[in-house]
């Protein structure tokens, strides 16, 4: 009788189970997609992760923060040099705490691709996963210890037959600053030695 | 503009009795308005229609190109939302000055609205300089463009890509919405609710 009881709590909580896992992955579509049009949120497009460089940032010392950034299949991003002024590039801006200095942000080649909605005039833009850099100076007035870099990175995609609006995502590199001497060593070596940004 | 509409325009700014604000308006108008063919005009153009739950709608929307009075009364209307950055919006326009010309006397119009973050800075000078392959014809746009914003967008039920076309009927209801370049099915599918 007891071992019946058990069977159909168990069966009840299954039930409940699987109607909230159901639940969470239409709202997850939900949210990322316009349920109307079947088109992507322009802030759904492009997934960016940023690294850094060195762990710890002695003072005084040059390093990188990379975003690595995952183009959804299917859509593409202006690259930071479009061919046409009226384009919107991708740009990849700090908001640097007191401190830090940015010296150049560095940005890789976009490809040239034809698209249905421009099949005379190739377009210059990024897919698939590229890789954004700053290289910072941590200066000698740079607080010790960890520090977060807030950034923003703007872009406006398109498929390959519409496009969605411009958009400023808000994202953030973690630091953490060391005295001028100490030692410090490369993180990420595998996406800071491909110096073509790509 | 049209002939018409830069008269108004010019008829309107002299209609001011302070002499001063006369002086500065004709000044005005001889610099930037009256000699200029798409001039930005100082008046809105009126744009009315039952939004998707049947509620009159009714708004005004700075004019950047080719408004006139009543331009939409009465009228099928396809409404395209468009902006400069985007590729295919400008990529269907030639399409849609065609379609204009060939339609502009059959009770019908098409309606562009701009919908550039910076508004009629970046758009006044897209839609005065630019020019259009048009059948081997270099064409500038010729239907009105009014410069839209997010909450505009929202009354025709939202704007999720660009271009997004909406088509009204004659007496202002949204009949078909149009996500993307339009396709020559969806010409021909608006060319039958005008009729020819």
């Amino acid at each position: 009788m007891k071992s019946k009881q058990n069977r159909k709590v168990r069966g009840v909580v299954r039930h409940w189970l699987v109607r909230t896992l159901w639940a969470a992955v239409f709202l997850l579509v939900a949210v990322g997609t316009n349920a109307q049009s079947g088109i992507l949120a322009p802030a759904s497009v492009v997934k960016p992760r940023a690294y850094v460089s060195l762990q710890p940032i002695p003072r005084g010392k040059q390093f990188e923060i990379a975003v690595v950034a995952n183009i959804v299949a299917g859509y593409h991003v202006n690259s930071h040099k479009p061919t046409d002024p009226y384009l919107i590039p991708t740009t990849i801006t700090p908001a640097l705490p007191k401190g830090f200095q940015l010296v150049d942000t560095i940005y890789p080649p976009g490809q040239e691709k034809r698209f249905p909605f421009s099949p005379d005039k190739p377009l210059n833009v990024y897919s698939g996963t590229v890789t954004l850099r700053l290289k910072l100076t941590a200066q000698n007035n740079a607080a010790l210890g960890p520090a977060t870099i807030p950034l923003t990175l703007r872009y406006q995609a398109c498929n390959d037959a519409a496009c969605l609006p411009p958009v400023k995502l808000p994202l953030s590199a973690k630091v953490d600053v060391a005295a001028a001497t100490a030692k410090s060593r490369s993180s990420h070596p595998e996406i800071f030695r491909d110096a073509s940004g790509r | 503009m049209n002939r018409t509409g830069q008269e108004r325009t010019c008829s309107a700014r002299r209609s001011n009795s302070a002499a001063l604000a006369l002086a500065v308006a004709l000044l005005a108008g001889a610099l930037f308005g009256c000699s200029h063919a798409n001039s930005l005009t100082s008046s809105d153009l009126s744009v009315s229609f039952n939004d998707a739950h049947g509620k009159d709608i009714s708004l005004k929307l700075p004019c950047s190109n080719n408004c006139t009075t009543g331009a939409l009364k009465g009228k099928v209307v396809l409404v395209n939302f468009w902006a400069t950055w985007c590729d295919p919006c400008r990529g269907e326009i030639p399409s849609l000055i065609e379609f204009q010309k060939q339609n502009a006397d059959k009770g019908f119009t098409l309606l562009g609205i701009a919908m550039d973050d910076d508004g009629a800075k970046v758009v006044q000078p897209f839609v005065d300089k630019t020019k259009f392959d048009v059948n081997g014809k270099q064409m500038i746009m010729n239907y009105p463009i009014v410069i839209g914003s997010d909450s505009v967008a929202d009354k025709f039920g939202g704007l999720w890509a660009f271009p997004t076309s909406v088509l009204l009927t004659r007496d202002g209801k949204i009949a078909k919405r149009f996500i993307g370049a339009l396709t020559p099915q969806d010409l021909q599918y608006i060319q039958g609710m005008i009729g020819s």
